[in-house]
């Protein structure tokens, strides 16, 4: 075992080399041989089974029931997102989770339609994220089987999630172990359809993809934590704020 | 009186004109660094979209437009990071050439899929740092929520010219720059290493795109 964690380690270069040094460690990735290992082996599964699952859901399945998959889908988050929203002391995010989860649920027949997105639009918000804001370091890239690019802190986020979310929880204590299952499947399909470009995109123009999702997914989770990209675009969570596209394309550049 | 007065303040201002050199965060700068971003999205979209052109023709005016409104050089440089100084000069050219073409042909399908469905809105500018400005655009799509997108505009030779694009957090420029060095040193830091597989991906992608294009005709 030892011996495997050992072999699974990058070899850092020497501190007679500064700059190699500093390019090593602005790639936080002392496990990279064994997180490539990882990747192959999702990028495998991916190109046999998920990916083609996914083409497929997109292909055959009519976009409304796919629309209101995904919002009944977005709808069970609500939850977590509220506890996180309320963790990260934000009460206008948590106000407006809690005002479409409400609305979505009684109006939105269950969250099948999301009623609420154009008064309030939706945000996402998770474990990994909270933690970010707290201080809590990402700690080195880590690559999840099956769940992809992630580090410790956020590794940890969807553990925690996946064991106190109630709407998995709630029906397993009742038995219903299947339906966190299900859940997971549908998640999964739904997310990978939503990224079918962006992946065909990285494929396409990268000539090292593991190293590209990995800067990708570490710059794009700190700018979460960091707020940046909240503060550019508009907000979140403030009714009105968030222009329409219809609205956006009325503009004249 | 008045006038050794007036003297005094211009002479004062001219040392002080001369001591800070003007930052370029004046209406004027802010609204042609907008202009740029704005003129180049709509003019690479013409040119991907318009009709009755051939497709070497597009791909090659659209060249036209990307080199004149990205800072290649500079991009080239940072992208390459600390390989930058130990290439030889050779390899900087080859370099320079083979990742101009990589975002030719990055960009080229990009703005020809997004067709007539897809509006770029520049929504405001801020300054960046003393000779760069940041515009705030949206790329609005048919359906879709609008996706922030930030151009860090340099000035450089009186006009204003992209080096960076910033989108949902992530900056183009070090992307690139965190895969080129993890090719590099993948190969115990060989340049040329590098240089190889962006030869072989960009003649891929060449092929793909006049691939694509004889479907689409």
């Amino acid at each position: 075992m030892a011996a495997a964690m050992v072999a699974g380690c990058a070899e850092a270069p020497p501190a007679s080399d500064p700059e190699a040094r500093a390019e090593y460690e602005r790639a936080n990735d002392p496990m990279e041989p064994w997180n490539r290992n990882v990747y192959n082996f999702n990028d495998s599964l991916d190109k046999a089974i998920i990916k083609p699952a996914a083409e497929r859901y997109r292909d055959f399945v009519p976009d409304m029931v796919r629309e209101h998959l995904r919002d009944f889908l977005n709808n069970l988050r609500a939850p977590v997102i509220f506890v996180n929203d309320v963790l990260q002391a934000d009460p206008d995010k948590a106000y407006a989770t809690l005002g479409r989860f409400i609305i979505n649920t009684g109006f939105g027949i269950g969250g099948i339609i999301d009623i609420a997105a154009k008064d309030i639009p939706r945000h996402d918000n998770d474990l990994g994220e909270t933690l970010g804001i707290w201080g809590v370091g990402e700690g080195p890239y880590l690559v999840l089987p099956l769940l992809g690019p992630s580090n410790p802190r956020d590794a940890f986020g969807v553990g925690v999630e996946a064991y106190a979310d109630p709407v998995d929880r709630v029906p397993s204590n009742m038995g219903y172990y299947y339906v966190s299952y299900v859940r997971g499947v549908l998640v999964g399909v739904n997310r990978r359809t939503d990224n079918l470009d962006n992946l065909d995109e990285i494929e396409r123009t990268s000539v090292d993809p593991y190293s590209t999702v990995r800067s990708l997914y570490r710059q794009y989770r700190q700018s979460l934590i960091e707020g940046k990209p909240v503060l550019e675009k508009p907000r979140p969570g403030y009714v009105g704020e968030f222009p329409k596209t219809m609205e956006l394309s009325k503009g004249d550049n | 009186m008045l006038v050794r007065r007036l003297f005094l303040s211009a002479g004062l201002f001219l040392s002080l004109t001369f001591l800070f050199p003007a930052p370029v965060h004046a209406d004027a700068d802010m609204t042609q660094a907008k202009d740029v971003v704005a003129k180049l999205s709509k003019q690479a979209i013409e040119v991907m979209t318009s009709k009755g052109v051939p497709d070497a023709d597009r791909v090659e005016r659209f060249r036209g437009l990307f080199i004149s409104s990205v800072d290649l050089p500079t991009i080239s440089r940072f992208v390459l990071g600390r390989h930058w100084k130990t290439a030889s000069p050779e390899q900087q050219q080859d370099f320079m050439k083979l990742f101009e073409d990589m975002l030719v042909y990055t960009w080229a399908v990009r703005f020809k899929e997004a067709n007539d469905q897809i509006v770029v809105l520049v929504n405001g500018t801020k300054p960046d740092g003393d000779q760069g400005v940041i515009v705030d655009s949206s790329i609005v799509r048919q359906g879709q929520d609008p996706v922030p997108v930030l151009w860090r505009m340099r000035l450089t030779e009186g006009t204003f010219r992209i080096l960076d694009l910033l989108i949902e957090g992530t900056s183009m420029i070090v992307t690139y720059r965190e895969e080129y060095a993890s090719v590099i040193n993948q190969n115990g830091g060989d340049v040329n290493a590098l240089l190889d597989v962006l030869r072989k991906k960009t003649v891929a992608m060449a092929q793909q795109q006049n691939a694509g294009q004889a479907k689409a005709n």
